[in-house]
């Protein structure tokens, strides 16, 4: 179908655009990668009376590492993103995540804060942000907050960004050194969605599990951590039959839901599979020296 | 009668001619038209599946700036004829006929139905005026499967059908049924379903339509499968006379059965346009085109099979049900083409066939190539079972089964004989490309590691065109008709009725016509797409290689002929010692006096040669087919099914076939690539779908998923050697072996990957969901 | 709104209304219509073009968005009328049958080499695995792709 009508605004500055946010708020719909804004448009399933276009704001993009924190500006192209070497050094499970997104031209355009604020839960950012406990930083007229990724994704397509605010960047953690990490996904094809997915970050200390993380995408109406499983997996050393156990706990604790894709018997037991493989990665990788992905 | 040349473009795989304009970025697609004053249409469609309409307000949307008109279906028939359906004519099998309106007036039958039509200055202010657009639905019980359908109490979708009966049951047995089932061993029955899935040409349907008030001339732009059969379709809704109305095709982006005669929308569009006196453009959207344009392949069969001990399939009783959607298509004509071929390659004593077709609240059967496809699936998953149940390899039952050719040949027990099939020997060719005893003692370790590998083979036989029937000796797909000019600056012109959306004609008959006339490749021209110059004549049923190759090859020696002819009378030489050697008449052994045929053609057009020579250089060749033949052959593919997640990998993918003489190798390789891999999209990630309410959950291609490059493997493909039938013709069809036996393949290689597991598979659609399921089932 | 952008090497303007996609505003507006539209949700691939550098979905962008950018398009790769050495490669591979699917694997490849000039198959097929083609089975398509790639190599 085509774009219904609606009134375009392309700001210079962050200030423009939070007063046209003050101005519009909930009447408007921010344009970043427009990858996932456009075919809402186009299939005429959102009708914002107002479209803000904010990829003129070059401020707003950018990697840069700082006090333990890689900071991804929300505009950042996610292939900028997966070319980082700070991401990559810093954040190895959001540079595994990454490729999984779409294809190479979806990732030209799409931005890494329009998928975080667009909170698709089958997507693989908002689990990648929920498993390390990004935090997600928005900036109205008022000032600026700061969102902890456990606060942020409120329910399908809906974060606690309020309508006249903007996400000007993300904050993920760097990985601590034996820290292993791993995205699995299993999806219909290469490059789609996920059915189910998981992103996974074991620390190893002295052949213990310090830290344990496990977000699944897809397996809910939000990204949702596995903390029953993380619980389980504290302080154990890593072993087949303690990731079993682990994959087991995942599966039962979620409510997946059905679609043309999948059941939410089968999204279970997907989950459980994926829990198993990636623990087994992630421990092999933090295994290796210092860690890694 | 001349020499027959030394063939040098027949059988190789010259590189296209369509290609410089298609990888350049200058196709004519319809969408590309633009002309002036030129307006465009959009649809304003019901959002519920079953509905009696009881209002329709177009008043707000004809006030919307850029809105030129509103039509509802009231309007539209006043500005059309109304009548039998010509699709329904032509394709439904003698059913009866339904009766509605062209656009939707007083129900809605199914998600999509087009209930108006706005034409405004652009496509994007016509989907704002659709909007405005008022129409109240009184909710009707949606009928929206089979088993509704036939239920007599379900809601009539026609009133004049009285039911939601599409083709009425019937029945027929061939040969000795009940006598073979009583003596046989073993009585095994099977539910088999196949599921809805659909063509999806990367192109959707679309047109421009175009009035001249003057002339009263209709031109339409049109992408289609035979320009002839859309004006067909068109001047008979309009109410016109056929000569007043021109139809034009270019470029085409792929088709595969759905773009046949002219569907409603484009009918409401011609209207429109000759309602405005303006050009009037419609190209439907993705949406649209999963939703309305057409789908295919529902089908379900109980069948009982009669089995001897030793693994002979003896006889077939199968009942099928086919749920032909709302409007008609194609749908009631493929229960009989699914009889005649049920038996297949093999030697079946005897078929009993009853089948019922129901209308539903869903989009209609179209032809998806190969519409009978589902008998080979049926047949090849029987063999495959009964297998298991003996024990017995999948290619030993085949072998057992297999007609063995003879002369005279054997008959399908439903009459059509056997003639020229290779079966035997593309299995054979099959067994030693994939080492099967290899492959079990590699299946047997990798399963041992937890690893699930699985070998499917399948074979077939496609009436492309199939053989000259001994009774009727009837032609077997009618004539083909071709004109075949040579012009003055000595390029062969070839008109034929084949309008290619991907089959590449203009480089396979220009290359057979080139080699029969005896100038170079790019001195022919194929001329297509033009109701004003083109023969009657369709693109598909696997025709065009046999039928239009063959009065390509017929055609180019009877324009040669007369070429001669004329050139005997030029040069004073006696015709047969004249020949056409890279675009020159020569005398044979004399290439001093040789003479280029544009020279000749020139010559002849300027009449200077006298009255009692023929200078009139064109010739109108007609072919029947000649002795036709069977395409066919056996696939095989090895799979692997992660058990844990559902998914399927193709490691391996191999085919043998036989499609008789090849006139380019890589065109048809890529014919037999496009198809399976169809195949394997049915297989895996197809499905159009719908709930019980009939509303339609696979409108975008996140929902519908199209197979990529990282789902189809290399496919191998080996030609065998064919059984010449023809003196001169011996090239048949390809293009729909490839969807019709890969299904079978996969499926079977799937379930043998999942036979420690006890699975057994009665269905085509099988996503890893479904595979879970089917595993947990079996345990 | 008016907008100004540099298409095939040439400087365009037109007028166009801020929903119009690109891929219609090159198809309608600039008259490009080797660029073809295939499902307007930005799955099938059809639509690609190159926007400064990089391969994009035409139908995933406003035209205003394109404005004083770089865009290349399936009529810009010819040079002088001939045709480039993907396009020579494509050509000797029977890579197509419709076309209808062809810019945009021809501009996703041009883009994909570009960047990764000794791609293997397995990396084009992924790659690649972004545009559908309905007629051909892809192999085809990736061996002109290689043999492409091979050519630009040697040149």
């Amino acid at each position: 179908m085509k774009l219904p009508p609606f009134d375009y605004f392309a700001p210079s500055t962050v200030d423009e655009a939070l007063d046209l946010l003050a101005e519009h708020g909930d009447d408007a719909s921010v344009l970043a990668g427009g990858q996932s804004l456009i075919p809402l448009l186009a299939l005429r399933l959102a009708r914002p009376a107002v479209v803000i276009d904010i990829n003129g704001l070059d401020e707003l993009s950018g990697v840069t590492q700082t006090n333990g924190h890689v900071t991804i500006g929300a505009l950042t192209r996610e292939y900028v993103a997966e070319e980082s070497k700070a991401v990559a050094d810093g954040v190895p499970l959001l540079a595994g995540a990454l490729p999984y997104i779409g294809h190479e031209a979806i990732r030209s355009r799409g931005t890494v804060g329009g998928s975080l604020a667009h909170a698709d839960p089958a997507a693989e950012l908002p689990a990648v942000a929920r498993a390390l406990d990004a935090e997600l930083v928005v900036r109205s007229r008022t000032g600026e907050r700061v969102v902890a990724a456990a606060d942020w994704f409120d329910g399908y397509l809906t974060t606690a960004r309020q309508p006249e605010e903007l996400l000007v960047e993300a904050r993920f953690p760097v990985a601590p050194a034996s820290t292993g990490t791993a995205f699995e996904e299993v999806a219909r094809r290469h490059g789609d969605f996920a059915i189910v997915g998981l992103a996974a970050s074991l620390t190893l200390h002295g052949g213990a599990i310090t830290d344990a993380r496990l977000a699944f995408a897809g397996a809910s109406d939000v990204p949702v951590r596995a903390v029953d499983a993380e619980r389980l997996l504290a302080g154990q050393s890593p072993s087949d039959r303690l990731f079993d156990a682990a994959a087991q706990q995942a599966a039962d604790d979620l409510d997946p839901p059905a679609d043309l894709h999948g059941s939410a018997a089968y999204r279970k037991k997907v989950a459980a599979t994926l829990v198993r493989r990636a623990l087994r990665a992630a421990a092999a990788r933090a295994n290796r020296e210092g860690g890694g992905s | 009668m001349a020499e027959i040349l030394a063939e040098r473009y027949t059988g190789a795989s010259i590189k296209r001619s369509e290609d410089p304009r298609i990888l350049t970025g200058h196709g004519r697609y319809v969408d590309d038209i633009k002309l002036p004053a030129m307006l465009h249409a959009a649809f304003v469609r019901s959002p519920i599946a079953h509905a009696r309409v009881t209002g329709i307000d177009v008043s707000a949307a004809r006030e919307l700036p850029g809105v030129v008109a509103v039509y509802t279906g009231a309007d539209i028939e006043s500005m059309t004829v109304p009548g039998p359906d010509l699709m329904a004519s032509m394709m439904g099998g003698g059913n009866p006929i339904p009766e509605f309106t062209l656009l939707a007036t007083d129900k809605v039958r199914l998600v999509g139905d087009p209930v108006a039509v706005v034409v405004a200055e652009s496509r994007y202010i016509a989907e704002d005026a659709c909007e405005l657009v008022e129409v109240d639905y009184d909710d009707l019980p949606p009928v929206a499967s089979a088993e509704v359908a036939l239920d007599p109490g379900s809601t009539p979708i026609f009133a004049n059908l009285g039911d939601n009966i599409a083709a009425p049951r019937k029945r027929k047995d061939f040969g000795e049924l009940e006598e073979v089932f009583a003596s046989a061993d073993r009585v095994a029955e099977f539910r088999i379903d196949v599921h809805r899935h659909q063509n999806v040409p990367m192109e959707g349907r679309g047109c421009v339509a175009v009035f001249d008030g003057e002339s009263g001339l209709l031109t339409i732009h049109a992408a289609t499968q035979s320009v002839h059969i859309t004006r067909m379709a068109v001047a008979t809704r309009l109410g016109i006379e056929p000569d007043k109305v021109r139809v034009l095709s270019g470029d085409i982006g792929g088709s595969f059965g759905l773009k046949i005669g002219a569907s409603r929308e484009e009918l409401a569009v011609a209207a429109a346009a000759r309602g405005l006196s303006r050009p009037v453009k419609w190209i439907e959207d993705r949406g649209e085109n999963l939703m309305t344009s057409g789908q295919a392949r529902e089908e379900s069969f109980d069948v009982r099979a009669a089995v001897s001990n030793d693994g002979e399939l003896l006889a077939l009783d199968v009942k099928m049900v086919i749920d032909t959607g709302s409007y008609p298509a194609m749908g009631g004509m493929v229960p009989g083409i699914i009889e005649a071929m049920l038996p297949g390659p093999y030697k079946m004593q005897a078929l009993g066939f009853e089948s019922v077709g129901v209308v539903t609240n869903k989009a209609p059967y179209v032809a998806y190539r190969g519409p009978w496809a589902s008998e080979t699936f049926v047949r090849e998953r029987i063999l495959d079972l009964l297998a298991k149940d003996l024990g017995v390899e999948p290619l030993d039952i085949r072998l057992r089964n297999v007609a063995e050719r003879s002369d005279p040949p054997a008959s399908m027990v439903t009459g059509r004989p056997l003639v020229g099939v290779t079966t035997k020997e593309s299995l054979e060719r099959v067994a030693q490309l994939v080492d099967i005893p290899a492959f079990r003692r590699r299946q047997a370790d990798e399963r041992a590691r937890g690893r699930h590998l699985g070998l499917g083979i399948a074979t077939f036989i496609e009436a492309a065109p199939g053989p000259r029937s001994p009774e009727s000796g009837q032609g077997l797909m009618g004539m083909e008709r071709m004109r075949l000019r040579l012009d003055d600056d000595g390029v062969v012109t070839l008109f034929t009725g084949q309008m290619p959306h991907g089959q590449s004609h203009q480089t396979t008959l220009a290359q057979i016509a080139a080699d029969e006339f005896g100038v170079p490749f790019e001195q022919v021209r194929v001329v297509v797409g033009d109701t004003d110059v083109v023969p009657f004549g369709m693109t598909g049923g696997s025709r065009s290689a046999t039928m239009t190759g063959g009065v390509a090859l017929h055609g180019a020696r009877q324009l040669k002929a007369k070429v001669l002819d004329f050139a005997s009378h030029l040069m004073e030489a006696s015709v047969d010692d004249l020949d056409i050697t890279d675009g020159r008449v020569e005398v044979r052994g004399d290439p001093s006096s040789a003479i280029a045929v544009a020279e000749v053609a020139r010559q002849a057009a300027s009449g200077q040669s006298g009255d009692d020579v023929d200078g009139n250089l064109e010739v109108e060749a007609s072919y029947d087919g000649g002795e036709g033949g069977w395409s066919g052959g056996t696939h095989a593919a090895i799979v692997e099914v992660d058990v844990e997640t559902g998914l399927v990998k193709i490691e391996r993918y191999v085919v043998a076939e036989d499609c008789g003489a090849l006139i380019n190798p890589a065109i048809v390789e890529g014919q037999i690539r496009g198809g399976v891999a169809q195949g394997i999209g049915a297989v895996l990630l197809e499905r159009s779908a719908y709930d019980e309410d009939g509303n339609f959950q696979s409108a975008t291609f996140m929902d519908y998923l199209l197979p990529t490059a990282c789902d189809i493997p290399r496919i191998e493909i080996e030609h065998l050697e064919t059984v010449p039938l023809d003196a001169d013709v011996n090239f048949r069809g390809v293009g729909e072996g490839g969807m019709i036996v890969a299904p079978p393949t996969l499926v079977n290689a799937i379930e043998d990957a999942l036979s420690p597991f006890g699975v057994r598979i009665y269905e085509q659609h099988l996503p890893p969901a479904r595979i879970l399921e089917l595993i947990d089932a079996a345990g | 709104m008016e907008i100004s952008l540099n298409v095939n090497g040439a400087q365009r303007s037109a007028s166009t209304e801020p929903r119009k996609t690109l891929a219609d505003f090159l198809r309608d507006d600039l008259e490009l219509t080797g660029t073809h539209v295939g499902c307007e949700h930005g799955v099938c691939g059809a639509c690609t073009v190159i926007l400064d550098g990089r391969a994009v979905r035409s139908c995933l962008l406003l035209a205003v968005q394109a404005a004083g950018s770089e865009v290349t398009t399936i009529e810009g790769l010819a040079l002088d009328g001939e045709m480039n050495p993907l396009q020579q490669s494509l050509w000797d591979s029977h890579s197509f049958q419709c076309g209808f699917c062809t810019p945009g694997f021809v501009m996703q490849a041009t883009a994909f080499l570009a960047d990764h000039p000794d791609a293997g198959e397995q990396e084009i097929r992924e790659a690649l695995s972004g545009n559908i083609c309905r007629c051909t089975g892809y192999q085809s398509i990736i061996d002109g792709v290689l043999r492409g790639a091979e050519r630009m190599r040697q040149s």
